[in-house]
């Protein structure tokens, strides 16, 4: 996608913000077309030369969701122009970022050309042209926002990505690259993990032909302090292992490896804005397979750091491979504060449906900064308990805990949050269960269809307000 | 019922003593007294137990000398967990250790007044039971405590901070047996006389009938009601302690004295647990009960919608569109999503008639609650900042603990019928939140609802709740009233 900041533009149909205070702006044709500027709102008026859609922005002023509108309404040119004079910098920024994040797609595996015109909502877009009367200042705005839309944009590519061509190998392979990017690469693999104590990851990814290994990517930053660290659930299929998953839907859980692609996005954004804060994304890859060497209900493992944890469910894989992490994490990186990512329970999906995450968190004021970051950049994530009572359902009769509960209708996310909690010690932690947000089923004025990236643009938002003060540490 | 009294702290020579134990002190006052008296065995006993006192833990002493027949000690923990609520599960805790005695004393020396009772309180609620259907449980089965004497330094202040304590302790056990009820002999008509019967506690209570609520036009309500050969009744409680001009709060239950799913019928396995779905209802007649039991200085209206979900062939039809006391119309695409259909109506009614400062619904609304949040916290829903805030921390006070849960436009949508106004389901995802914004679309003014389906029934004894009915909500709304509606003494 080629975003440029400009005074004018050749493209053949340019989306206009109108604004309810500058509706001079506003061509004389709106009116015959009963355009009246509420948030959401557009019109076409095909003009002699081009096509003119203008775009509803009522008191809200969402710009992101008027870029995005933009796109969906021209979907079918492969350029297109965004009429932004008169805004601020940050606000054609956000008109750009809401216009490319629309536009994405995921074509790679598209071999046949007429594929890529015969569906009739296959965007096209390409270009981009932002109209602003001072191009430098735009562009200034674009370098800030546009990191985290670049991560987002990299971390639903890893989770479109279908599983027999995103292993944890080649997952990592992919991460690796990041290097040029000024990220620092270290990858554990099997005999690694066996060497360190990977229990839990081990017994997850033992059933299958693609072994599990543990990928960190590491952001220097300037500033001399503990890094914050991104730890994301990266299971690249889950069939359930043993407790085998019911086969209407399976297909979706090559998805089960976004918490990960999202923190991978995350420090790739940090890069891409040379931020002055450390940070680390620290990504336990692993295929959760049924097998003759799949571990079992009834098992026992231990864990990174030394716990032992009673499997109940197989298919409660990811709160496995994130204990072992975050004890790696806590042991490895000594972080200032933690925070997972994972597509972790359908019991998420039940409490807030597809609007908001889940947030679990021993520290309030992390949580209140986790929640706030969100907000700024439309990822919302709404505060879950983390109460002694779900602890005490973890109990287990032959080790120090189980990893789930035994039951019909159980709080699993508050369980599994609890599960999580009894590995972080002291450190500053927040659990994103992002379950029922990682991908859109299908495409509406706001969002392409497919995986979100999201937590990528949080996470960046989070180290922006809330980790690059120097004194800060 | 056992009966309580409250006597000077001085050292019971016969009969049970339970004695509270702080994690971390030295045994002082009446628990360093009795185990002078028994000859250090108390001490000894604590010791091979590794009784510490911390929070929960019990040590029982059988005929440990001084002419006692049994001494529990209570572990109360550390500072911070000698609250009111605190001393409310020692109590409990207390009255289940002394059971077998049909005389006991519960030492609460050290400690202020009021503390005394809500140890008596607590062990009021904990020695609930519901055994009215036992008809060939031996005596030696049941449980003998008939009378415990808290001591403490200030027997008249104990005295008379009792009453307020004594109402929640009468209102619980009254919620509870509604709820607890079977459902053949608890029906909506048969629960209204029950209601009516609150008139003695100075309420005035009204019963709206099939004829009036058709006339009224109850129309989801009566929708629910159709299939069953039950007919429903609201009724509407009213307790007028506070200013006349005074707007009232208005509590409202969804009371669906047995739940089938109607049409949509459910599943066979625990189906049982549905004579429960009217909990929500059952708090609040408690809670109504005990705001006139302590004379409360509030005006309270307490509204109750009571039907049965039945299917048969007088039942309404998936796909049936029902037109609400509001005006609104509803598409049922599931018949078993039936209690909102209750609150709207009932919620409507009370909020054209009565104007009230803010509603509270209580409901055991969904399964998706309890997917959520489990049997820790009853979901909280509300369009108003401050009410919630209230609501949360009344929860923490009493035990009844509420989680705060969202609403906003991204889940209303999902209700949008393609021929009604609204559809009562919108799919699994978000399931307790659109419950909630369907009963929203029937709101005005400051509301809350509180969704309690993990909360009503408890499958394990917890210090001040036997397994069974567990009347949540009634202590929470009291506390709510008491704290934000009443001119403070």
């Amino acid at each position: 996608m080629i975003v440029r900041f400009r005074r004018s533009s050749e493209a053949p149909a340019r989306a206009i913000p109108v604004l309810p205070e500058t509706s001079p702006r506003k061509p004389k044709r709106a009116a015959v077309a009963g355009f009246t500027g509420r948030e959401g709102e557009v019109a076409e008026v095909s003009g002699r030369r081009r096509r003119v859609v203008l775009l509803g922005m009522g008191a809200k002023r969402d710009f992101e969701a008027a870029g995005a509108l933009a796109v969906a309404r021209l979907f079918s040119l492969e350029h297109i122009a965004l009429d932004a004079r008169g805004l601020t910098p940050t606000e054609a920024a956000g008109l750009a970022a809401g216009s490319v994040l629309r536009a994405w797609r995921f074509q790679r595996l598209l071999t046949r050309p007429e594929q890529l015109h015969i569906a009739p909502d296959r965007c096209r877009v390409e270009r981009i042209d932002v109209l602003v009367d001072e191009p430098e200042r735009g562009e200034a705005a674009w370098a800030r926002i546009s990191a985290g839309v670049d991560g987002a944009l990299f971390a639903r590519d890893l989770v479109a990505e279908p599983s027999n061509m995103l292993t944890p190998a080649s997952f990592a392979a992919r991460l690796a690259q990041l290097e040029q990017d000024g990220l620092e690469f270290e990858l554990l693999q099997v005999a690694a993990l066996r060497e360190q104590g990977f229990g839990a990851l081990l017994a997850v990814g033992g059933a299958s032909v693609n072994p599990p290994c543990l990928a960190v990517l590491r952001w220097k930053g300037t500033i001399q302090a503990a890094p914050v660290a991104f730890v994301g659930k990266g299971i690249t299929f889950d069939t359930g292992g043993v407790c085998l998953k019911a086969g209407h839907g399976m297909w979706e859980m090559r998805a089960d490896m976004a918490g990960a692609a999202a923190c991978a996005g995350a420090v790739l954004a940090l890069a891409r804005r040379r931020s002055p804060a450390p940070a680390v994304a620290v990504m336990p890859l692993a295929e959760n397979m049924i097998g003759a060497a799949s571990f079992r209900p009834g098992d026992v493992l231990r864990s990174y750091d030394g716990t032992t944890v009673e499997v109940v469910d197989t298919d409660a894989e990811g709160r496995l491979v994130l204990a072992d992490a975050l004890g790696w994490t806590l042991a490895r990186l000594r972080p200032q504060a933690v925070i997972d990512l994972a597509t972790l329970t359908g019991s998420i999906v039940t409490a807030l449906g597809h609007h908001m995450a889940g947030l679990f968190s021993t520290d309030d004021t992390l949580a209140a900064h986790v929640a706030a970051a969100g907000a700024a950049v439309h990822e919302l994530a709404w505060r879950m308990p983390l109460a002694e009572g779900y602890r005490d359902e973890l109990d287990s009769a032959i080790a120090d805990l189980r990893h789930c509960s035994d039951g019909f209708r159980q709080p699993d996310a508050c369980h599994a949050a609890a599960f999580l909690r009894s590995f972080v010690g002291d450190t500053a932690w927040a659990h994103l269960d992002i379950a029922g947000v990682e991908s859109n089923e299908t495409a509406s004025d706001r969002h392409a269809a497919g995986p979100t990236g999201w937590g990528v643009r949080l996470l960046d938002r989070l180290v922006a307000d809330r980790f690059e003060d120097p004194h800060r540490a | 019922m056992i009966a309580v009294d409250f006597a000077r702290a001085a050292l019971p020579n016969e009969g049970a003593l339970a004695l509270l134990a702080m994690e971390g002190a030295e045994p002082a006052g009446l628990w360093a007294a009795a185990d002078e008296a028994c000859g250090g065995a108390l001490r000894r006993a604590a010791e091979a137990a590794e009784f510490t006192g911390k929070k929960g833990q019990t040590c029982t002493v059988l005929a440990p000398g001084a002419g006692l027949s049994r001494v529990v000690l209570i572990g109360l923990g550390k500072e911070p967990d000698h609250t009111p609520l605190g001393m409310e599960e020692a109590g409990g805790s207390a009255a289940a250790a002394l059971a077998k005695d049909s005389v006991a004393a519960i030492a609460t020396d050290g400690m202020p007044a009021s503390h005394a009772g809500h140890a008596a309180l607590g062990a009021r609620l904990r020695s609930y039971r519901f055994d009215r259907y036992r008809t060939k449980e031996g005596a030696d089965a049941k449980p003998k405590l008939a009378s415990l004497t808290v001591l403490t330094d200030d027997p008249d202040g104990a005295r008379a901070a009792w009453p307020a304590l004594d109402a929640l302790a009468e209102g619980a056990p009254l919620a509870r047996d509604l709820i607890s009820e079977p459902p053949n002999v608890l029906y909506p008509a048969e629960m209204a006389e029950r209601c009516r019967a609150l008139v003695q506690l100075g309420l005035e209570v009204e019963v709206l009938g099939p004829a009036e609520l058709t006339e009224h036009g109850f129309g989801a309500l009566l929708s629910v009601a159709q299939g069953s050969a039950h007919e429903a009744r609201v009724v509407v409680m009213r307790w007028s302690g506070g200013a006349p001009d005074a707007p009232p709060v208005c509590f409202v239950g969804k009371g669906v004295t047995f739940d089938t799913g109607g049409i949509s019928l459910k599943p066979g396995a625990n189906m049982g647990d549905m004579k429960w779905d009217m909990a929500g209802a059952g708090a609040v007649v408690g809670v109504m009960a005990a705001l006139a039991q302590r004379r409360a200085r509030a005006n309270v209206v307490g509204l109750v919608g009571l039907t049965e979900n039945m299917p048969s062939g007088t039942a309404t039809r998936p796909g049936d569109v029902v037109k609400s006391l509001s005006g609104q119309t509803i598409e049922v695409l599931n018949t078993d999503a039936e209690g909102r259909l209750v609150l709207g109506d009932v919620i409507w009614y009370a909020q054209d008639r009565f104007k009230p400062a803010l509603t509270v619904d209580l409901a055991t609304l969904t399964g998706a609650i309890i997917v959520s949040l489990g049997h820790e916290f009853a979901g909280l829903f509300s369009n108003d900042e401050t009410l919630a805030t209230r609501l949360i921390a009344a929860g923490q006070a009493t035990g009844e603990r509420v989680w705060r849960m969202p609403l906003g436009d991204a889940y209303d949508k999902l209700i949008k019928s393609d021929i009604a106004d609204m559809k009562n389901i919108g799919g699994r995802p978000g399931g307790a939140i659109i419950g909630a914004q369907f009963i929203q679309r029937f709101v005005r003014g400051p509301w809350a609802h509180l969704d309690i389906a993990g909360m009503a029934w408890s499958s394990k004894d917890a210090p001040t709740i036997p397994k069974g009915a567990t009347a949540f909500g009634l202590r929470l709304l009291d506390r709510l009233v008491a704290e934000h509606f009443e001119p403070s003494a």
